[in-house]
């Protein structure tokens, strides 16, 4: 019996599924499709109130664009720190996998108190203007969306800890990196038809 | 483990395999819990399927009431209110009946018939994501739940009054439809990548049975629109919590803001299944396989493209319509060359079955299954129809401008017909096919669902109420709209109304007759539903098919 399992071939290894990449993709394209949907409700709405010649952002309002280009330039960089997680795991190089992750949190975390900043900065009350409503309604979501990739993030790193990633088995990294890149445009996004066109 | 992974219990007891270990441990072994607690736990993708089918079920037949009494608000138009006490209320059912049809009680329906049929389709095990297709189920009738009782508890997508307070129901009412769309987003994502990922080797996406392609499909186009819904229920919540709303969360902006998944052409999305359970219904009655199936992939890829909807929200339409630049959404090119080119897809589709009825030489089967899908067939190009018709005013009103005396009459019989009862004919034939579509799902795999077939006769007297309701639900409000009965039976006012202030209907006495026959047609549904709800607990009372025979099922 023991002779028979010593001379029989190993059974070819079934191609793996990527099953969590897919419906990491699956979740992305939605998230996606939601702030495609807000923003298009926004510049609606900014169109509307600038063609009859009103103010889109009350005058009230101290909106600057140098907290939101601080935050946009530190997604840029997170996107740089996300890439080389990947690039690490692939290589088996745990420790600089699990370094660019904690990083890429670090980042993450930046965003969210340069946006609380800017909310205790600009002014805008909520229920002023359809452009406050707007914005903090995007900008919400966005910070929504952040942590839901920060908590991504940190259970990729711990699973990496544990071992269960490697050159063999990079999704987890991959499906958080997709995500990931998904917070980083989305921002931009945000950043340009929010901040930068006010 | 996390949410996106399978438990090992599931995918060894799915593959048959015994999960007791060989030889006997001192170590405590874990037990899969029993009755209601394994239920709740359940990770099964076929006890998650038959719940979804289930609870479906009794939703649409809470919606079918629901339209029932709208039905007998309308049977005496020029009455005044019988059944409602103010025109506030006929406004919240009338947005229940569309939420709960749709979102409580066809996609889940779909989405339950996939669960539980996909992975046989597939030979796969379960499942992409078991648990979270159980959080999806469980996020799904919580919100299915809430959103029936906060509307009952005088909540609604807003109120007719705009000056009225916004009462905690109203919020509750939004909030919960966000959960019912979070839980059918997360049930789509589960059907998606099990579609993508779960498929074994050697099969390609063009080599899948049609339901599984139809799946793949309406998943795909549901992650471009439920995500849609729910930033229009973000924007309107947060709205409705400021101090003074700003015109997403006040008056009936709420339901203004999402009643583009009502209407064409996002209510054909939630009907994609359908093309996949006749395809198969119709080839099995012919005792055949599809024929020529890459161009019917091509065709209900196409219907999918077609009926993403969430581009046409008529909340962005112009204040003043009739502004020289006014912008709505229903006169827009756009709007109009989608209307024909769905009806053309349709057709399409037609020929394929019918190519298919005549490669196979031979006569059809008659079970109730093909009774069914013949029917829904027919209820979705009467849609189709509708929506052509509906169109037709700016579509030929080139042809008007070239010379005024062709065809007069037809020219103004379509006249004025957005906005009238024709619209929500348009709706009611393509959600009552779609119903109808899965109904025959159900007799089809039933021996892989339940265990046993479904009872044969007691499904033909379910045919004739079903298909005869629908007919007459879709066909009368279709035939009402040219006699200008508004698709709204309310309007927003100081104080608002309903039933009794619409005197522009032409012939109020046909169309109450009219509304007669159509409420006839929602207690026929109503009746054919319960015999399918009696005969699939006859079903699953009586002694299980053994497992090669639940697999030809699938």
């Amino acid at each position: 019996m023991a002779d028979i399992a010593v001379g029989t071939p190993l059974a070819a290894p079934l191609p793996r599924q990527r099953t969590l990449l897919v419906g990491t993709v699956f979740g992305t394209a939605a998230s996606l499709m939601y702030f495609a949907a807000l923003l298009a409700v926004y510049l609606r709405e900014r169109s509307d109130a600038l063609s009859d010649g009103g103010d889109w952002i009350p005058s009230s309002a101290n909106v600057q664009l140098a907290p939101p280009t601080v935050a946009a330039w530190t997604m840029l960089m997170s996107v740089v720190t996300m890439q080389w997680a990947v690039y690490s795991i692939a290589r088996d190089d745990r420790t600089h996998a699990i370094m660019a992750t904690a990083l890429t949190t670090l980042f993450g975390m930046s965003v969210v108190v340069t946006t609380s900043f800017q909310y205790t900065d600009m002014g805008l009350v909520a229920d002023e203007s359809i452009a406050a409503t707007l914005i903090y309604v995007i900008s919400g979501s966005h910070l929504a969306m952040i942590g839901i990739g920060l908590v991504f993030l940190l259970l990729m790193a711990f699973r990496a800890l544990a071992g269960q990633y490697s050159s063999r088995q990079t999704d987890g990294f991959v499906a958080a990196s997709i995500y990931w890149y998904a917070v980083v445009f989305v921002y931009v996004v945000i950043w340009t038809a929010i901040f930068v066109l006010k | 483990m996390t949410l996106t992974e399978t438990r090992p219990e599931t995918e060894a007891v799915a593959a048959g395999d015994d999960v007791r270990p060989a030889t006997q441990s001192s170590a405590p072994q874990w037990t899969p819990p029993t009755g209601l607690a394994g239920i709740l736990s359940t990770g099964d993708h076929q006890v998650i399927g038959r719940l979804y089918i289930v609870f479906s079920l009794l939703l649409s037949g809470l919606a079918l009431t629901l339209g029932m009494l709208i039905g007998i608000e309308q049977a005496d138009i020029d009455g005044g209110f019988g059944v409602f006490g103010q025109a506030n209320e006929l406004f919240q059912v009338f947005g229940l009946y569309r939420t709960t049809l749709i979102l409580c009680g066809l996609v889940p329906l779909f989405l339950g018939l996939a669960t539980a049929i996909v992975p046989r389709q597939l030979s796969a095990s379960s499942v992409a994501f078991p648990r979270a297709a159980a959080a999806a189920f469980w996020t799904w009738l919580v919100g299915a739940i809430a959103h029936i009782a906060a509307t009952f508890s005088y909540g609604g997508l807003g109120s007719l009054e705009a000056e009225a307070a916004r009462g905690q129901s109203v919020e509750l009412t939004v909030l919960s439809l966000g959960m019912i769309g979070v839980g059918l987003l997360v049930g789509a994502g589960v059907i998606f990548t099990t579609l993508v990922t779960q498929r074994p080797a050697g099969m390609d996406l063009l080599q899948m049975p049609s339901f599984s392609w139809s799946m793949l499909v309406a998943t795909g186009v549901w992650l471009f629109s439920l995500p849609v819904l729910l930033a229009n229920l973000v924007v309107s919540w947060v709205d409705m919590r400021g101090g003074d709303s700003l015109g997403f969360g006040g008056g009936d902006a709420p339901f203004e803001m999402v009643a583009w998944a009502f209407d064409a052409p996002q209510v054909y999305a939630w009907t994609i299944p359908l093309l996949g359970i006749t395809a198969e219904v119709f080839t099995a009655a012919h005792r055949s396989s599809p024929k020529l199936f890459e161009p019917m992939a091509f065709i209900v890829g196409a219907f999918g493209l077609l009926s993403f909807g969430a581009w046409a929200q008529s909340f962005f339409d112009s204040a003043d319509p009739l502004a020289q630049d006014a912008h709505v959404v229903t006169n827009e090119v756009v709007f109009t060359a989608f209307a024909l080119a769905i009806a053309l897809v349709v057709l399409a589709y037609g020929g394929w079955l019918a190519f298919n009825a005549y490669s196979a030489g031979e006569r059809p089967q008659i079970t109730p299954q093909f009774a069914l899908v013949t029917l829904s067939g027919a209820l979705l190009t009467a849609a189709v129809v509708a929506g052509v018709l509906r169109v037709a005013e700016p579509a030929l009103g080139v042809l008007r401008e070239a010379d005024s005396d062709i065809w007069r009459g037809f020219f103004d019989a379509m006249d004025d017909l957005e906005g009238s009862s024709l619209v929500t004919g348009l709706m009611n034939f393509a959600l009552l096919g779609a119903l109808l579509a899965a109904v025959a799902g159900l007799f089809h795999w039933a021996p892989a669902l339940l265990g046993r077939p479904l009872n044969a006769p007691l499904g033909f007297l379910a045919v004739l109420p079903l298909a005869g309701g629908a007919i007459l639900v879709g066909a009368t409000d279709a035939l009402g709209g040219f006699f200008e009965q508004p698709a709204r039976p309310y309007a927003a006012g100081n104080p608002p109304y309903g039933p009794g202030h619409f005197d522009e209907i032409d012939a109020l006495g046909f169309v109450e007759a009219l509304n007669v026959i159509g409420l006839i047609g929602y207690i026929a549904v109503l009746g054919g539903l319960a015999l399918v709800a009696l005969n699939v607990a006859r079903s699953l009372g009586g002694a299980p098919m053994d497992e090669a025979e639940q697999g030809e099922g699938a």
